[in-house]
């Protein structure tokens, strides 16, 4: 069986882009490549990660119950689901 | 409209507004016309936890050890943070309840409310533990100035709101004379009472408590009042999804995805609601000034207090529209996340170790690519 492909992740930002370990949430792996996002709960209730998802597609590993808007999304509690591109609020 | 306890007019809830629309009356949770709520009561009830079973007796010697000045610190932030609760624990209960036509939103107030009570009840058993007598300390929140001008432009809103409501319910729309002074009562002036009283709620329950949570979570980085640290991580779990509830009824408000004249009034009194947050902001920065007035404690100090609630202020208020006032880009306090995230705080206070639980637990999760060692 072949191993899971890992998507680059892409930050509206001078960083550069970064590969994700599929079984990581987005957040996760951000922080594994020291890049600094604000959390608090890290269970989709509380929104302090709430970040912009400018293209590409994200999965929920969890019901996420904090307010976000169209094109936001939750780094916590997601995985990428192809190459995505994100920018930190 | 006068309130009824159980409306015997047949009512379809999923057509209501969240507020000013027909009462309550089957407390009814099959369906919802914001799930959102009905998700928010299940996850705040799995939050539930008890103060007694948090063990703060060891905070009474690590007490008898602070400075005087982290002495002030720490009791004026519990006298802080007991008005606030004092607050929550009631009012919207007693502001929302009349007004609010859904049966889950109606539960989410309640279930909420009463959270706050538990949060009261954890500050009495906090002081009970430091002080024989702790009379003066509850005595002191009514009578001390720096919390009297908080706790006055907390309630207002609440109290306009409510006493409107009052006027309303019982005599109808018009102009009411009380006390020699006449009130305009109408569906526009109440609806725009209850669009400030929320964002007012919004901006206590986003700002108000931080640099209270700052302070016990900078004693707990020096192993220092421990047992009110746990307890505060379990109130600061349950202000977070407090938080959420305002934010989303705002932003319902304001998309335009409840009642129409609520996402007109959003717009109309945008610029009020926002000094609402700002002042809310800079009397959370003047209370940082009053606690460290008579002296400063070991890793925080006024001016980083005073960062960090522009920083949280920035995420809060982007949240519901407001964009980024404050000019902080980074996180001053960056040990602040450890203290707020849910899997450090104990399911089981009882233990002493934050991350017990999760010694020895099994991941579940078992993809395909686990069976790749497996020959048959």
């Amino acid at each position: 069986m072949s191993e899971k492909k890992p998507f680059v992740i892409t930050l509206e930002s001078d960083h550069e882009p970064i590969h994700t370990d599929p079984s990581d949430t987005i957040l996760e792996s951000l922080e594994k490549h020291q890049i600094e996002v604000h959390y608090h709960c890290r269970e989709g209730f509380c929104g302090a990660c709430r970040s912009k998802l400018i293209c590409g597609e994200i999965d929920y590993t969890t019901d996420p119950l904090a307010y976000i808007d169209d094109d936001e999304f939750l780094p916590c509690c997601s995985v990428a689901l192809g190459d995505i591109k994100i920018k930190l609020v | 409209m006068k309130y009824t306890t159980f409306n015997q007019t047949p009512t379809n809830p999923l057509l209501e507004p969240m507020f000013f629309g027909n009462p309550v009356n089957v407390a009814r949770y099959d369906q919802q016309k914001h799930s959102i709520f009905e998700k928010l009561i299940e996850k705040q009830i799995s939050f539930f936890w008890r103060p007694e079973e948090v063990d703060v007796s060891k905070d009474r010697v690590d007490f008898q050890s602070l400075s005087e000045s982290e002495k002030h610190i720490f009791i004026s932030n519990l006298k802080y943070q007991t008005l606030l609760d004092s607050v929550q624990g009631r009012s919207p209960n007693i502001a929302f309840l009349p007004i609010i036509s859904l049966p889950e939103l109606e539960t989410w107030t309640e279930t909420w409310s009463f959270f706050e009570t538990i949060h009261s009840r954890s500050y009495t058993h906090i002081l009970r533990n430091l002080f024989t007598e702790p009379s003066a300390i509850f005595d002191d929140i009514v009578v001390n100035e720096q919390i009297k001008q908080r706790a006055g432009d907390i309630s207002k809103y609440y109290d306009d709101l409510i006493f409107y409501t009052q006027l309303w319910q019982t005599q109808g729309e018009g102009v009411h004379t009380v006390d020699g002074i006449a009130h305009t009562v109408n569906m526009r002036e109440l609806k725009k009472k209850l669009y400030l009283c929320m964002n007012s709620v919004n901006a206590l329950e986003a700002i108000r408590f931080y640099v209270s949570f700052a302070c016990t979570f900078a004693f707990a980085e020096r192993e220092l009042m421990e047992g009110n640290s746990k307890i505060i991580r379990l109130i600061a779990r349950d202000e977070n999804l407090h938080l959420t509830s305002t934010q989303h009824i705002l932003n319902l408000w304001q998309k335009g995805k409840d009642d129409p004249e609520m996402a007109e009034i959003a717009e109309e009194l945008k610029d009020e609601a926002k000094a609402i947050f700002m002042q809310a902001v800079e009397q959370e920065k003047q209370w940082a000034g009053y606690l460290f007035a008579q002296g400063s404690m070991i890793g925080l100090n006024e001016e980083i207090l005073c960062q960090y609630v522009e920083y949280i202020a920035n995420h809060r208020m982007s949240a519901i529209g407001m964009g980024q006032p404050f000019d902080v880009t980074s996180n001053p306090l960056p040990w602040m996340n450890n203290y707020l995230n849910s899997d450090n705080v104990q399911v089981a206070p009882q233990e002493s170790e934050i991350s017990s639980y999760l010694v020895g637990q099994i991941d579940a999760e078992v993809s395909a690519s686990d069976f790749d060692d497996f020959d048959l």
